[in-house]
Formats: structure tokens, C-alpha cells, sequence
């Protein structure tokens, strides 16, 4: 069935769903493929393949076969597996696909507002650096080239300089329109942002920790790992306080947006649905 | 508006702890009434860039240093505050180099400054309207801001340091990388903010001839520390960066000076003085011939099939504004650059059949971006490698650098050079191979008047060796003191081949100053004027 | 007071991504829909836990001059990636990070190394499950390499630096190879991850599953890559990042 949700194909998906789908396909085959070459021989079941079995040692740790023979069941479950996955990264790809970097910088929540704007720069100087280092290749020769490490150099200095200078200057354009305003931020109210972060990261590791070492309950961990996540969300909250700006360009979710949103999280659900069951 | 009261300030010593002991601003007495346009002017290095940051608290903050005295910005005393705090009352427009923008649509990047000031969306709202309109801007708010013309987006860099409703604008040389259009515009823009919205414009700049005639009032900052203050006719008792408009009223003994075009014009048909020909310098050897060159970029013709001779002994001009093919032109001849068809010879073949080595044997280039070249730490390195490249002995690059830029610290990082002198370290390393031709890419960016003399000399050294120099340029000025003769390329054709008074003469489209003022036939440059 | 809680704080989620990366070693539940649901629960903790540290690390107060030199880094980091990318295995995306958290401090590197990645990820297109696990990654091998030590002698700088780039190398290989094994293995080959067998056996699987896929040929390649960057340029690009460092006035306050 997930299989089905998978290969539906529904409305104008762009052209990096298709490399999404073929990611997804590639890691099922995968998944079947290893089944299929490190078999774990089982010859209780029904077989799928009957294959001559190839024994390695590698010097170390238990030695293993390759091949040998493959169960159905063993193939099933690869498939499912495998289709799992695939639903995963499918609705990754299409969150991708929707995605305009510059409008997700946007939308990053005013505690990560500095190193959104960090990546903001990032993104618009790659550009100019690129084209910096035409020149500069094309500059070289008008020097003659020099021998071994300083070729290499000589490119990426000038390159990097250049970079530097522009960056310096669009900082002091932002420094001079007011970027760099503290809000009014007490000690105290750093202090209780930084519990939070605390908190929320123990939570969360214990969480984890019970998760993997103890074999208790599901819900006990269950419960931590949920208080963590309302802690982490307090965090987030009180790390914007400091914000002091007004976000003047709103985004608009459209319908395409909506439409992709609401298929991701079916097939989310139906993964998820599938792991429960 | 503005006052400052014994402001000094100093930078501090490379090892970054103490201050040095030349202040870069000695005791500082300054007042400059709201909706007044200054012009601040200095020769190249003397820190006009320095004075203008201390005004809107990026010096010290930015550019590290003390500062002392009292800064009086609308009244406040905002002497070591940091930028953000002067953001409200002062705007800042630096040459903005492409790819430097906080945004990538135009609306967003105007608002930038308001939004970080948290002012409210009407408010914002409102600003935006009435800036774009003012300033043209209003059919381009939902375009990406890399698709506009340099003149464009100048235009939205100003816009967006005065969206928060600063009363002052600051601008560090704004049309350095503008052609003429471009830079026409800019200076419009603030021409009208000054008279018409009454915000205080500080301007630094380099090419003063357009600008002089508009301006309320001049600074001049000397270089030594002291900065003075007074009418434009006043400031230029220094010659080292008076520009030809005001040269020509001190060897005339105008008083007072002329700034504009128009007065000039009245006083020099008052009095005519007279003036012999520009003579040029005869063709010596054929340097170099093309023949059908064409330079494409996919489907676009940057240069069209071109023949041409430049000959030895002469210093040939190629002009045009930019994008109309100067830089590929310049490239497709040295050789490195991409030929769509075509040949070029020289004495010793086509340089793009040569081996990098032996091509810069046969032509050298200095590219628009001098600095792409320097790639070491100090100045001594990098006079010692030119030496080890062009197998020659020891210390022979180091001698022509000397003789160019004068004595320098060697240790010097090549970086923290001035443009002049970067541009002179450049010229040394390339012309220590001796070849015959020699091109320059847009030399001039960044020089004061006397820079330019001291290029204009060295290269007149070098044509008088035999050389042949190509040198292109949208400088009008620069052209009229140094060529024999003159191209005019237009959308990748050359549509003038001529002597220069046919190109930069009275009545032409690129007119020089001296021929605008004069209206004289023949008459184009302050040389000519016989007293 | 606050730094203090603040160092603690990145230790803890330093320990938390670690369990994230490594969990196949220890899980101990045997069935099989917990071990998936734990894969899923990740996908999202790791996210969530890089956040908060970039967080943290986010609260003291970043200068735009510190912004513009992450920009620069990150935009050549990304033009480098994206020029190398047609060569089979050349990871260049470490040697930046590691000179520039070098120069600018273990919480510059942090931001530096997630956000290369997730920059050059933007830009290629390649966004999926596994970039929160990549992005943390490099945030720790930043992370490490702002504990350099600064020494005077040029040869023993190099040999640090080299040392940790292979060091680095090797392990995010590891953390990486650890990450997809359980997806693409799956439970039930011979060399997946078995639910509470012990620590040894799983080790060996790993590693037997790790030669066999070719990770360690990947990690090799990138080991080189980067030592062979770091000794061509690494001094240079130090000297370069430095004297930016001066002239802007900013240090390692990160």
C-alpha cells in the first residue's frame, strides 16, 4: 500500500520531485539488493532465490557469506522497508521543492535571525565570487604563472581578499541602517534563556539515553523526550524576545504550497501508521 | 545640523594595540547647516572615507581607533556611540560593489533599514512610497536588485539609508564604479534631496568637475589632520587635486574663481587668453595589427570584426561607456581572451599563439581590477617574485616600483597600499618584460588629480621609449592630458578613429571640461592656455 | 555564570548528538517497530538539538563584521563545493571550516560548519533526511577545530592541523556511515545492526559493512583532500583571515 501512496502521481510535481522519486527507488533497490547479497540464511521460510553461497573473512569479527539463499519474507521486508524510507525522503523532496532558500530565511525564527542573515549574505556573494574568480584566472596569465603552491594561492588570495572587502563593506551598510540593536535584554533574561537551552538538552539526552539503554516503557520516554520539546519550544520563545525588528515583507502561503503540504503529510502519516501497526 | 568640536581621531598601529601617532583627524571645528550639500574632497589616502565615518559612528567602531572631542549630530552628542544609534539621523552610501546588498529584491532591501530599526508597517509602508516615487524607483520595488543598471542601484542604496527618516546622507565616493550616465544620475538624486528635502548631503569624491558647480560648500580634508571648511572657489589653494575648471581660473588669475561651467564661460569671454595647438605625437613602428576580430558571448557580439593598427610612440585612447566592449577588446588582443574569429600580429607572431610565458614578452596588460594580481603578504615579496618570473636580475622591479610610487616600507602588505600605488606596483611588475605593447584597463578609478599627473608622466616616459600604449578609458580628463589618438567604441564598433580634439573638443558628445568652458575651437586642454 | 552554563550546555548536546549518530551500537529494545520508530524520532531530535546549539552559541552578541566573515567563508565554502562537485569523493567543504574555526574560535566554527553545509546543500539541490545529520557533523568537526592549539613553530601548526583533518575525516566518515547504515542495511542482512546483541559484535558489523560499502575509500579521499588543501594554502589563507580578523577588530569571542 505504501508502495501505491508512493507512486501516485498527483498534480504538477517540478522536476526535483523526480530526483527525489528516483532517490527514493535507488534506496529501495538498495535495501533489496543487500538483502539479497549478505543474506541471513534462514531455511525455514519459503525461498525466493537459490543462490550458491560465498564465504569472506575479513580477519576480524565473525566471518559472513554472501548470498546463499534468499527468503520471500526476507525480500518483503526489504521492500517495506525500503518504501518506507523512500516515503520519507519524498516528503522531504517535496518540502524542497516548494522551498525559496530566501523565504525560509524569513520565516527562521528571531533567535536564529543573525546566522539566518549570515547564510542571506552567504547566498548573495557566491555569485560575485564565482565571477571574482574568472578574473582573477584570467588576471594570472597576465602575469605569467607561478610554479606549485603558489598557483594555487595566487587564485584563492585575491579571491578571498576581494570577498573580504565586499563583505566588510556590506557590514558597515548594515551596521550604519541599525543592524546590531540590543533590545532590552537583562541579565537575567539571558540567564533564563540559557537554563532553558540547559533543560530542554538534558531532557532531550535522557530521553535519547532511555530510548536506547533501557528497556522500559515506551511511554516514559515517550514523555520525557514530549516535555523536552515543549521546553525546546519555551526556548525558542524566549530566545526572540530579543528581537527588535518588524518584519515588514509577509509571506503569503499559496495554494500550490498548501496542496504539496497536505500530500507530504499523508504520506508522513501513512509511513508512520505503517511503523505503528 | 552637523557639529563637531575638536574631534580627533586616530587609527591605531598594525600591531593593534596603540594609537598611532598621526592622527588621521587633528582638532576638528566644523558646522554644517541642514539641507547644505558638501563636498568633501583630499588627495587619495588623506582620509575623506575616515572623516565621513566618524559621522555616523563607523569610525571607531568599524574601523577600529580613539576618538575624541564632540560630534553634534541635530543636537545630540553622539561621540562613541555605536552605528546603530546614529542610524535614524544619518544615512550611508558607500561604491557598493556589486553582490553587497543585504537583500535580493529591491523592496526588501529598502525597508532593511527601517525593519531594523522597528518602525511600524504603516510608517514603513508610507516611506516607501514616497522614496521610490522621489527617486524613480517605483516601477523596479519587485525586482531583483542584481538585474538593475549601476545607476539604479545607487539609486536604491540611497533610498534605503534614508528610509528610517535620516536628515543626513553620507555618500563615499558613489560613482566611482558608474559611467557617466550613471554618475549624472546619483548626482541629480542628491542634488534635489539637498534642495528640495532638505537633507544635509556630505559627498566624497574624487572626480570634482561635475560636482563643484552644485555644492553649497566644500571640505577639504589635507591629509596632515587639519580639515577646513569654506566656499567652493576658496578650498583649492592646494593644486594637487583642483580640477581643471579651477586650474584654468588660477593660471588666468580669476578672482573669485569660477565653479560653475556657465561662470567660467563668461569670465573666459571676457578675456580671452590665448592658447597654441595640442600637438600629437607622430606614429612611430606598426606595434600591432587585427584583423577581423570578433569577440561573442553566445549569441551577443561584444566586439564586432575590427581592424586596427596601433602603432609605437604614441599613447592610443580607447573610449566608450561601459559594456560597449573596451574590456574584451583589450582581452581578445592580449590573447587571453576569448576570440569568437580573427588574428592579431605583433613583431613575434599572434600573442594567443604564444605560451603565457612568451606572450607577456609581446603584450602586457594591467587588468581593471589591479589587485587581482598581488597575491603575497608584503611588498617586498611580491617585488622579489616579479624578479624571479621575468628572469631578471634581483632587485630591478624593486628599482622601477621606486621610481614610480616613490620610497615605500616594504614590509607593507600590498593590500593596505593606495590605489595609486597598487596601481604603480602593478605597472612595475608588468613592465619590467619589456614588452612593446602595453594595455591599461580603466586605470584611472580611484586616483586624485595628481595620481593621475604622475600616470600621465609615466606613461608618456614609456611612448617616448618607442612603446605602444593602449589605454582603456572613460576618464574624459585623463584622455585629454595624455593621448596622441583617440577610438570611440560603441556597441562593440569602433565608430571614431581620430585625433583627440575631434573626440573631446568643443561641441562634442565627450566634451572636456576645458572645451565646455572655453567653447573655443582646438582648445581642450589647460596645457594649451598660454598666458 | 552563564558561560559556564553555556559550555555545559553544548557538552550535553555534544553528548546527545553522539547517541543520536551511534544508536544502533547501544539500542537494546529487540523489537522491531521500536528500533523504527526510534529512526524517526531522530530524524526529528537531531534537527532540533543542532538548532538549540546554534542557539546558544547565537546568544552572545554577534557583530555584523562576524556576520559578513561567516558569509564570506560560507559563500566560498559553497563555490568550492560546487566547483568540485564533478570530482568523484573530493569532500573540500572541511579544509574552510577548519582553518576558520582555527581563527575565529569553536562557536564560529560551529555556525560556519553547519551552515557550509546546509548553504551548498540549498544550492545543489541536495536536501533530504540526511542533511541535519551532515550539517551537525561539520558543526563538530568546527566545532573541535577551534581547539587547536596556536603554536609559533610553522611546521608543528601544519602537523596539528593535519593531524585533526584526518582525524576529523575519518570520524565524521564514521558518524556518517553509522547514520545510513541502519537505513540501507536494514535489520536481517548479515551485516546490519542486530537490536541488544552487544557492543562488540555490532562494532564489527559496522565495520565490516563499512569496508564493504567503500566508506573508508571516501573517508581516505577526503583525509587527503583536505591535509593536501590545508599544507598548500592553509598558511596563507591563515595570514589572509587573520589581518581580516585585525583590520575589522574582531577576535575569538565566539
Amino acid at each position: 500500500m505504501l508502495v501505491v501512496w508512493v507512486c501516485r502521481e498527483d498534480a504538477p510535481w517540478s522536476k526535483s520531485i523526480k530526483f527525489y522519486l528516483l532517490l527514493g527507488s535507488i534506496v529501495v533497490t538498495l535495501r533489496v539488493i543487500f538483502r539479497i547479497v549478505f543474506n541471513l540464511a534462514d531455511s525455514k521460510t519459503d525461498a525466493f532465490l537459490n543462490l550458491p553461497s560465498i564465504s569472506i573473512n575479513l580477519g576480524f569479527g565473525n566471518s559472513f557469506h554472501l548470498l546463499g539463499t534468499v527468503s520471500n519474507l526476507s525480500i518483503q521486508a526489504a521492500l517495506v522497508d525500503g518504501c518506507r524510507l523512500a516515503a520519507i525522503i519524498l516528503s522531504i523532496g517535496m518540502a524542497n521543492s516548494l522551498a525559496n532558500p530566501r523565504k525560509l530565511l524569513r520565516a527562521t525564527p528571531g533567535a536564529l535571525y543573525e546566522i539566518a542573515t549570515a547564510i542571506s549574505i552567504a547566498i548573495n556573494l557566491a555569485p560575485q565570487i564565482i565571477s571574482s574568480l574568472k578574473q582573477v584566472r584570467r588576471a594570472r596569465g597576465l602575469r605569467g604563472h607561478s610554479k606549485g603552491t603558489k598557483s594555487l594561492t595566487g587564485i584563492v588570495i585575491p579571491v578571498l581578499e576581494d570577498a573580504i572587502e565586499q563583505s566588510m563593506q556590506l557590514a558597515a551598510s548594515m551596521s550604519a541602517r541599525g543592524f546590531g540593536r540590543k533590545g532590552k535584554r537583562t541579565r537575567f533574561q539571558m540567564l533564563v534563556a540559557r537554563l532553558s537551552t540547559f533543560l530542554t538538552l538534558t531532557l532531550l539526552t535522557v530521553g535519547i539515553a532511555l530510548l536506547l539503554f533501557s528497556p522500559t516503557d515506551q511511554f516514559i520516554y515517550l514523555a520525557v523526550i514530549l516535555s523536552g520539546l515543549v521546553f525546546a519550544g519555551i526556548t525558542l520563545k524566549v530566545s526572540s524576545t530579543k528581537s527588535t525588528r518588524t518584519n515588514f515583507i509577509v509571506q503569503r502561503w499559496q495554494l500550490a504550497d498548501a496542496v504539496v503540504i497536505v500530500t507530504g503529510g499523508l504520506i508522513l502519516f501513512s509511513a508512520f501508521t505503517g511503523v505503528l501497526a | 545640523m552637523i557639529e563637531t568640536r575638536n574631534l580627533c581621531f586616530s587609527y591605531l598601529n598594525s600591531d593593534g594595540k596603540q594609537k598611532s601617532e598621526n592622527p588621521q583627524l587633528n582638532r576638528v571645528n566644523l558646522k554644517i547647516s541642514a539641507g547644505e550639500f558638501v563636498l568633501v574632497c583630499g588627495p587619495t589616502g588623506s582620509g575623506k572615507s575616515t572623516f565621513l565615518k566618524t559621522l555616523n559612528g563607523l569610525a571607531p567602531s568599524f574601523t577600529g581607533g580613539v576618538i575624541t572631542g564632540e560630534l553634534l549630530i541635530d543636537g545630540r552628542n553622539l561621540i562613541g556611540s555605536e552605528p546603530y544609534e546614529f542610524s535614524h539621523l544619518v544615512g550611508y552610501v558607500n561604491q557598493q560593489p556589486e553582490g553587497a546588498f543585504v537583500a535580493d529584491i529591491v523592496l526588501d532591501e529598502i525597508v532593511y533599514g527601517a525593519e531594523q530599526l522597528a518602525v511600524n508597517k504603516e510608517k514603513i509602508a508610507k516611506d516607501v512610497d514616497r522614496l521610490s516615487k522621489l527617486m524613480g524607483l517605483d516601477m523596479l520595488l519587485d525586482k531583483p536588485v542584481a538585474t538593475l543598471s549601476g545607476g539604479q542601484q545607487q539609486r536604491v542604496a540611497i533610498a534605503a539609508a534614508l528610509i528610517a527618516g535620516a536628515k543626513v546622507l553620507l555618500l563615499d565616493e558613489p560613482t566611482s564604479a558608474l559611467d557617466l550616465q550613471g554618475a549624472s544620475e546619483v548626482l541629480n538624486l542628491l542634488r534635489q534631496l539637498s534642495q528640495e528635502e532638505g537633507v544635509t548631503v556630505l559627498l566624497a569624491e574624487h572626480r570634482i568637475s561635475r560636482v563643484i558647480g552644485v555644492v553649497d560648500s566644500v571640505i577639504v580634508v589635507h591629509g596632515d589632520g587639519s580639515v577646513t571648511q569654506g566656499k567652493p572657489a576658496e578650498q583649492f589653494n592646494d593644486s594637487r587635486f583642483a580640477p581643471p575648471i579651477i586650474e584654468l581660473g588660477q593660471k588666468l588669475g580669476w578672482k573669485p574663481l569660477a565653479i560653475t561651467n556657465q561662470e567660467a564661460n563668461s569670465l573666459w569671454r571676457q578675456a580671452p587668453a590665448k592658447y597654441s595647438e595640442k600637438l600629437v605625437n607622430p606614429p612611430g613602428e606598426l606595434a600591432l595589427k587585427t584583423s577581423a576580430l570578433e569577440v561573442r558571448f553566445g549569441s551577443v557580439i561584444a566586439v564586432q570584426p575590427t581592424e586596427l593598427n596601433l602603432y609605437g610612440n604614441q599613447i592610443t585612447a580607447l573610449m566608450g561607456e561601459n559594456g560597449s566592449g573596451k574590456t574584451s577588446l583589450c582581452w581578445a588582443i592580449q590573447g587571453s581572451g576569448p576570440r569568437y574569429v580573427g588574428t592579431v600580429n605583433t613583431l613575434s607572431g599572434d600573442p594567443k599563439e604564444l605560451s603565457v610565458q612568451d606572450r607577456i614578452g609581446v603584450v602586457t596588460m594591467v587588468p581593471q581590477r589591479a589587485s587581482d594580481l598581488l597575491f603575497l603578504h608584503s611588498l617586498a615579496d611580491e617585488l622579489q617574485e616579479s624578479d624571479i618570473f621575468a628572469k631578471v636580475p634581483s632587485g630591478t622591479t624593486a628599482t622601477l616600483f621606486q621610481k614610480l610610487a616613490g620610497r615605500i616600507d616594504t614590509s607593507t602588505h600590498p593590500r593596505d597600499l593606495s590605489a595609486g600605488q597598487q596601481l604603480a606596483l602593478v605597472l612595475s611588475l608588468q613592465l619590467v618584460k619589456n614588452a612593446p605593447v602595453l594595455i591599461l584597463d580603466e586605470p584611472t578609478r580611484g586616483l586624485d588629480y595628481s595620481a593621475k599627473r604622475a600616470l600621465a608622466a609615466q606613461l608618456n616616459a614609456l611612448r617616448s621609449s618607442d612603446r605602444c600604449v593602449l589605454l582603456a578609458t572613460h576618464d574624459i580628463e585623463f584622455v585629454a592630458m595624455v593621448a596622441d589618438r583617440v577610438l570611440v567604441l560603441k556597441e562593440g564598433q569602433i565608430v571614431a578613429d581620430t585625433i583627440p580634439v575631434n573626440v573631446l573638443g568643443a561641441g562634442c558628445e565627450l566634451a572636456s571640461q576645458i572645451s565646455e568652458i572655453t567653447n573655443e575651437p582646438g582648445l581642450f586642454t589647460i596645457e594649451q592656455v598660454t598666458n | 555564570m552563564n558561560l559556564l552554563i553555556a559550555r555545559i550546555s553544548v557538552s550535553i548536546a555534544g553528548l546527545a548528538s553522539l547517541l543520536i549518530f551511534t544508536w544502533p551500537l547501544f539500542i537494546t529494545v529487540e523489537e522491531q517497530n521500536e528500533a523504527l520508530l526510534a529512526q524517526t524520532v531522530f530524524i526529528i531530535l537531531m534537527p532540533l538539538v543542532l538548532i538549540l546549539v546554534l542557539i546558544e552559541f547565537a546568544t552572545g552578541d554577534i557583530s555584523s563584521k562576524h556576520l559578513a566573515l561567516l558569509g564570506v567563508l560560507i559563500a566560498l565554502n559553497s563555490v568550492i563545493r560546487l566547483l568540485g562537485a564533478g570530482t568523484a569523493g573530493i569532500e573540500t567543504a572541511f579544509f574552510l571550516i577548519i582553518l576558520g574555526a582555527f581563527v575565529f574560535g569553536s562557536g564560529f566554527g560551529f555556525i560556519l560548519g553547519a551552515s557550509s553545509i546546509l548553504v551548498s546543500a540549498l544550492i545543489t539541490g541536495g536536501i533530504g533526511p540526511w542533511l541535519p545529520f551532515q550539517m551537525m557533523g561539520a558543526a563538530l568537526v568546527g566545532l573541535g577545530a577551534g581547539l587547536i592549539p596556536q603554536t609559533k613553530t610553522a611546521w608543528l601548526q601544519k602537523l596539528l592541523l593535519i593531524t585533526y583533518a584526518i582525524f576529523s575525516s575519518f570520524t565524521y566518515g564514521a558518524l556518517m556511515t553509522m547514520w545510513n547504515w541502519p537505513y540501507l542495511a536494514g535489520t536481517g542482512t548479515q551485516l546490519s545492526y542486530v537490536a541488544g546483541d552487544n557492543i562488540t559484535a555490532n562494532l564489527s558489523r559496522f565495520i565490516q559493512y563499512e569496508v564493504v560499502t567503500g566508506g573508508l575509500v571516501w573517508d581516505l579521499g577526503r583525509a587527503i583532500t583536505t591535509s593536501v588543501l590545508l599544507l598548500l594554502t592553509g598558511s596563507a589563507l591563515i595570514a589572509t583571515l587573520k589581518r581580516a580578523a585585525t583590520r575589522a577588530g574582531v577576535g575569538r569571542e565566539l
